[in-house]
């Protein structure tokens, strides 16, 4: 399976870091053919311009600005996603990404009036994040993330099976919890 | 009462420009004091940078990048926010403020072993947020709000313990009329009852 896979952490040393390398080397162990985009090192600019805001709902020149993101993201068939959560959200890295990326045309069109999915190629959607607060705390305040990779991803790509790995509670976190959760997004790769 | 109004959009033929110069006439007629903080227009970095993670626990010191945010942020008794819900939650520009500014030991007690984490920002008192938003209302409330949740309730919990909320949203977007449009900013000018 294609699997592009979106990690969004700045530092090379953190936990993050140590679960997109194994995400990374347990897709390629497993027979699949990894497009690694490492927002924070690829510079990744998150901000949509008033340029692209006002050609917003031009198809297709509105995907000049992000073509290569846009080919990548339609020649794959699997997405996966690695991030903490910032906030209970997406850090802006990769909330721009979908900002800018996720655009009319690529990931939904319109049909009469009525919002249609466009991400056919996708068959499966993975989440690889891990939180600050406990998963009461993420509860409590509804987790967004959650909430937009299981919903609102699984509407623009319909054919695609969703699953969302998340360790929290991560500043209390010990070796063995954190351990356990790498060979957990190992084990979600190889069975993809 | 003390307004900080954050405001993100980046053009200014935008319907959100005319909502944030609303909420901004209705609040000064009011007599409130009010500063507009406007995220594009200042050229703010909503990328949390490799050094600024690598310090971001460390105490006074991960105020320093966003010295003048914490400021404002401290100086306020009300925050208003006014941006367009874009994929259900924040521009990413008001995410990275987010994400920036309200930094460990400033604004939140960090947990440990033994305690829970505690809020710092117990001057603000009142948080609104006002957005426009292309899904309907049913679609909204289907995908949860990201957006509205981590302001109204994530950034909301880093404040005063009986901190108020309020949610103004123009749905439909893109097939709004100028009567839907004027409706919505009526209810703006309404801005500063909500949060007497």
């Amino acid at each position: 399976m294609r699997a592009h896979v979106l990690y969004a952490h700045p530092v090379e040393t953190s936990y993050c870091a140590a679960l997109h390398s194994r995400v990374v080397d347990q897709l390629a162990a497993a027979g699949h053919e990894v497009d690694d985009f490492d927002l924070y090192a690829a510079g990744f600019e998150p901000l949509l311009s008033r340029a692209e805001r006002l050609a917003y709902h031009d198809i297709p020149d509105n995907r000049q600005t992000v073509s290569d993101c846009v080919d990548r993201l339609l020649a794959a068939e699997a997405l996966i996603l690695v991030f903490p959560v910032w906030n209970f959200g997406f850090p802006a890295i990769l909330k721009g990404y979908f900002d800018r990326v996720f655009l009319p045309g690529v990931s939904f069109r319109m049909e009469d009036g009525v919002v249609q999915p466009n991400l056919d190629n996708l068959r499966r959607i993975v989440a690889v994040t891990t939180y600050g607060g406990t998963r009461l705390r993420a509860w409590m305040m509804g987790d967004p993330p959650r909430r937009l990779v299981k919903r609102l991803l699984n509407v623009t790509a319909p054919n695609a099976r969703v699953s969302y790995h998340a360790l929290y509670d991560m500043n209390r976190a010990d070796d063995r919890r954190r351990s356990a959760f790498l060979d957990r997004a190992g084990h979600a790769m190889r069975t993809i | 009462m003390r307004v900080l109004l954050v405001y993100c959009h980046p053009c200014e033929e935008s319907f959100n420009r005319a909502v944030r110069d609303t909420a901004l006439a209705a609040l000064d007629d009011n007599g409130h004091e009010v500063r507009l903080l406007d995220l594009y227009a200042i050229g703010f970095d909503p990328t949390m940078s490799p050094e600024e993670r690598r310090g971001y626990h460390t105490p006074k010191a991960n105020e320093l990048p966003v010295s003048e945010h914490l400021a404002l942020v401290r100086w306020a008794e009300a925050l208003v926010f006014v941006y367009p819900t874009w994929w259900f939650g924040l521009p990413a520009m008001l995410k990275g403020w987010c994400d920036r500014v309200f930094v460990p030991h400033a604004t939140f007690v960090m947990p440990d072993s033994s305690h829970p984490m505690g809020p710092q920002l117990t001057n603000i008192r009142q948080i609104a947020v006002i957005t426009t938003c292309g899904a309907t209302w049913w679609m909204s409330k289907f995908v949860g709000e990201p957006g509205r949740r981590t302001i109204l309730r994530g950034i909301r919990w880093l404040c005063h313990p009986k901190c108020k909320t309020h949610y103004l949203a123009h749905y439909k977007m893109d097939t709004s009329t100028p009567a839907s449009r004027a409706r919505f900013l009526s209810k703006v000018e309404g801005l500063p009852r909500l949060i007497a």
